[in-house]
């Protein structure tokens, strides 16, 4: 059966650029899209074909379905791929896709329907097996309720105003004596800060993980799990740094999780890649189911490289409706891998910091791999995410994978905007990443007043040296300048008084 | 050449004189000694797109970006801004002091981005740590707020438009 003969990547930056280097090496033709601010974004050089599809911000390009859905039919494609974010996890697109007779490289529409709600993704998952965390599932009306409840489930737990956020309505409760008076606050601050006075109770995670687990399906009913990855280490709730496999998952658990995740998968009939996230206890060790991104990771690459396995050219097998190209039995982690995402922001405050990139040289050298759309002169746009590249190392031991990282990073120069390559060091670094008892809330936690930590490579002497040789270069240059214009406009004036 | 620098919240005199085969730069922390450094020209060099500055047995890959009085310092993944005042700018500089004035008279975007609001008009007299505006870029929605009471002289963006780093989008004056 055949494969696709062309592929429209209905994505930008690296996800494209990615995608295109599976469709080259699959021999399937590669078509790129691109908004006024991206025309010289990389993946438009790389890939095979390129269009224009609107103005920079987001809803007038890369969201509007029926522009890239009337350039798929023009260019011949006869599938799309969408990446992440964007349209990836977009109905009414995959439908008008198949209503246009291209494929949509991902889970049907009624996969991506039933996990897209939280509450009712939570009761397929229970009716599967698969552990939630424990709780009200709705609202308590009475303290008699909440007692009921706290005593099924155990401390600690925490109650939540269905309606809050921010820190508002919020409290965890670890004994009996407070729980009437934290019960009734939440419901006070629920009604005076966002007028619903509803609140639920759930288990409170003492030592809360992001644990993941990789899970693909095909059309003939077959689903395995590709094991974890951690992506604990987060700021403002974004992950910036993932490994693979988990330091804090015993291999009993492991397998758990994986069947948990095949059981979830099945329960759907999901097809193509998909990841369960859970949330894990690391004092406990349980694992809860959070939700179902319905679509390829952005941290893909520490399962391919763990795994050995593509899982871009999989979801493409995949959609060509061919079997898994795997059974669960094959499926090995060997060694370590770590992911680091290059974002184009302060590493202080986390703002984003577009801007011209001036040097850039990637790392290179063993054991590692480098997904970029970085080059010197590009102009990282503003109206996207900040990620401009992930650094993947791999290590036969997590340490060396650490270490590999460590110098992969220190190869990498990118001047000209600032990035959170400093931080990532920093990270690395710390004893509570090293020993792998790092929680979601490590950043928040550990690197608060860090300036001094991120810069200590570089002394301020280097910095005034190269400052104040450059301002007197600057400032001779200019000098000079005016010295040349000051004697040529003598020269002038003395050959018109030798005329006269 | 003399420039005065500031790095951070530190100042330092700088002095930078040129030989032949040497750069001989001096630096002194405010409260501190002068240091003397002896930099051979085939240490601190052009290489590719960097500076190649070999440094007390290390190695630096340099960017400097910049000009006139501000310069931005990249090298191993970090990066300073240093200020860079010579004998005539320090004049306009403390004239300025002279003025009376307690803070900055403009709202400079840091970034380039996108005006989402304005919350004030001309003529507004607005209290320290008021929003002002919100710009967005890259995703994210930043509110920036007056740093002390001032009154609004001008607004030089509207809804809407598009801005560089370092654009003026709105000037101050004192509230009388």
């Amino acid at each position: 059966m055949a494969l696709f003969k062309k592929i429209l990547i209905a994505n930008r930056g690296e996800i494209a650029i990615r995608i295109t280097r599976a469709c080259r090496e699959l021999g399937i033709g590669s078509v790129a899209v691109f908004s006024d601010a991206d025309r010289d974004s990389l993946h438009v050089f790389l890939a095979d074909e390129a269009y224009h599809i609107g103005p920079s911000p987001s809803k007038e390009s890369y969201l509007n379905f029926r522009k890239i859905i009337e350039v798929a039919k023009q260019s011949g494609a006869d599938a799309v791929h969408p990446g992440y974010g964007f349209l990836s996890e977009n109905t009414v697109f995959a439908k008008a896709l198949e209503e246009a007779g291209i494929t949509f490289i991902g889970p049907t529409v009624s996969n991506i329907e039933s996990m897209g709600d939280k509450l009712s993704a939570k009761a397929l998952m229970k009716k599967a097996g698969v552990p939630t965390v424990p709780g009200s599932d709705g609202g308590v009306e009475s303290v008699e309720e909440a007692r009921a409840i706290v005593e099924r489930i155990g401390f600690p737990v925490i109650i939540k105003a269905t309606a809050g956020g921010g820190g508002k309505g919020m409290r965890v409760v670890r004994q009996m004596d407070e729980l009437e008076s934290a019960f009734r606050a939440c419901r006070s601050e629920g009604q005076n800060y966002f007028a619903n006075p509803t609140v639920y109770i759930e288990k409170f995670i003492n030592d809360p993980k992001h644990i993941e687990i990789q899970v693909f399906g095909d059309k003939h009913g077959n689903h395995v799990h590709l094991f974890e990855r951690e992506c604990s280490v987060q700021r403002r709730h974004q992950k910036i740094i993932e490994e693979c496999p988990s330091p804090s998952v015993p291999q009993e658990v492991r397998l758990r999780m994986g069947e948990a995740a095949v059981r979830a998968a099945k329960q759907i009939n999901y097809v193509g890649a998909g990841t369960i996230e859970f949330i894990f206890d690391n004092s406990t060790k349980e694992f809860y189911f959070m939700e179902m991104n319905t679509r390829l990771q952005v941290e893909h690459p520490i399962t391919e490289i763990v795994t050995g396995y593509d899982l871009v050219k999989e979801q493409i097998y995949v959609a060509a409706n061919k079997p898994l190209s795997f059974k669960q039995e094959d499926i090995k982690q060997k060694g370590h891998a770590i992911e680091a995402r290059i974002c184009a922001e302060d590493p202080i405050t986390y703002k984003p910091h577009p801007g011209v990139i001036r040097a850039c040289r990637h790392p290179q050298g063993p054991f590692m791999r480098v997904d970029s759309y970085a080059y010197p002169g590009y102009e990282v746009p503003i109206f996207y995410d900040p990620m401009i590249a992930k650094v993947i190392t791999w290590g036969d031991s997590r340490e060396e994978a650490i270490d590999r990282m460590q110098r992969a990073l220190s190869e990498f120069v990118l001047t000209g905007i600032k990035t959170n390559i400093v931080l990532h060091k920093t990270i690395l670094d710390h004893a509570k990443f090293r020993d792998g008892s790092y929680t979601t809330q490590f950043i928040e936690k550990n690197f608060e007043v860090i300036e001094p930590q991120l810069f200590k490579e570089v002394e301020d002497p280097v910095f005034l040296i190269a400052a104040a040789i450059t301002a007197y270069n600057d400032r001779k240059s200019k000098d000079v300048r005016q010295l040349n214009l000051s004697s040529s406009w003598k020269r002038v004036s003395r050959k018109l008084q030798l005329r006269m | 050449m003399y420039f005065e620098a500031e790095l951070k919240d530190k100042k330092f005199k700088v002095d930078v004189a040129e030989t032949k085969s040497a750069w001989k730069v001096s630096l002194q922390e405010e409260g501190k000694e002068w240091v003397h450094y002896d930099i051979s020209k085939r240490d601190f060099k052009q290489a590719e797109q960097y500076i190649s500055f070999l440094f007390s047995g290390k190695s630096y890959l340099i960017d400097v970006i910049g000009q006139d009085t501000e310069y931005t310092v990249f090298t191993r993944n970090s990066f300073r801004t240093i200020k860079v005042f010579n004998d005539e700018m320090l004049l306009h500089e403390s004239l300025k002091k002279g003025g009376g004035f307690g803070g900055d008279q403009e709202l400079k975007s840091g970034m380039p981005g996108k005006i989402i609001e304005i919350f004030v008009k001309e003529g507004d007299v607005v209290k320290a740590n008021k929003p002002l505006l919100i710009m967005e870029a890259m995703k994210m929605e930043n509110e920036m707020r007056a740093s002390r009471d001032v009154k609004i002289k001008e607004i030089r963006v509207k809804q809407g438009d598009s801005i560089e780093s370092g654009a003026v989008l709105i000037k101050f004056e004192e509230p009388s």
